[in-house]
């Protein structure tokens, strides 16, 4: 402690020692917090094609086409509010995906929608009409006619200190989808 | 350049160091504290790094520069004594020097 820059040095480590304390404090504070909230999926429009798909092996592939609507489970008129922003959330990553079992796979995972929602934006997002941003290729043909596909939104809280909590299945839906092609079934 | 750094005095007593030392780590810490419960108020995580850094820039102005209250208490040194006998102090440490030696 003799010099300036022994000084210098205490201070700046006694700073960021107690400065990785905070950020544990501000772990624990929400650590245990239950992150789930209720949501409503509505799908609208599903439409099957059968096309050819390039990166798989096979010569043709079934092709989803899906419309939904996000809503809050006690409806806030059909806006989906996100109210789980905290001190140690920096961003919310909510994917939407489909799940189903055809006659070559016992369950087959697909994530049909992503959102990044950030900090400080809009947490009032209107959701409806949403169209699937990815593509619903199935490994062969296993869409048409099958009675069940279950979509569940998940999402993924990016915390600014701790564990990035995935939580799934906040609400699902199970639908069936079309028995021919080109043709578009409302719901 | 760095010899111009190094002929500015910055010492300080031991009294005044350890002044130095408690008031800097009070600072940080108070300063932690009002930030803590600030950012959990307001929601904002980035406003306790903001105290916390406010903190350690006023410590960091009050305990680097070598105040006059760190120095309120000066070591009292002997006074110099001018060497006359430049010999009979040079020999009692050759004889220490063989004895180690040995």
């Amino acid at each position: 402690m003799n010099t300036v820059l022994s000084r210098a040095n205490s201070l700046f480590a006694f700073s960021l020692s107690v400065m990785a304390a905070l950020t544990f404090g501000c772990f624990v504070t929400t650590a245990f917090k239950d992150r789930r909230v209720p949501v409503d999926i509505h799908v609208s429009k599903v439409m099957l094609k059968n096309v050819d798909d390039f990166t798989g092996p096979r010569e043709r592939s079934d092709l989803g086409f899906l419309t939904f609507d996000l809503s809050q489970r006690p409806p806030v008129g059909q806006l989906l509010v996100v109210p789980i922003f905290d001190w140690n959330v920096k961003q919310l990553f909510l994917y939407l995906s489909a799940e189903y079992a055809t006659r070559s796979n016992a369950l087959n995972q697909v994530v049909l929608w992503d959102k990044i929602v950030l900090r400080g934006e809009n947490t009032k997002l209107s959701l409806r009409d949403v169209k699937s941003k990815y593509f619903f290729f199935d490994d062969g043909n296993g869409l048409r006619a099958n009675k069940n596909i279950t979509l569940t939104l998940s999402w993924n809280v990016v915390p600014n200190a701790g564990i990035l909590p995935l939580v799934a299945g906040s609400g699902h839906v199970s639908l069936p989808f079309p028995e021919s092609y080109e043709t578009t079934k409302s719901y | 350049m760095l010899s111009i750094f190094k002929s500015i005095p910055s010492h300080m007593d031991y009294k005044g160091q350890k002044l130095a030392e408690q008031i800097f780590q009070g600072i940080i810490l108070i300063s932690a504290v009002i930030g803590f419960v600030y950012g959990l108020i307001i929601e904002q995580f980035g406003w306790t790094v903001y105290i916390v850094l406010a903190g350690f820039v006023l410590s960091c102005v009050l305990t680097l520069p070598p105040w006059p209250m760190y120095r309120q208490n000066p070591l009292s040194w002997q006074p110099i004594i001018p060497e006359t006998s430049a010999e009979p102090s040079q020999k009692p440490q050759e004889a220490l020097k063989k004895k180690k030696h040995k």
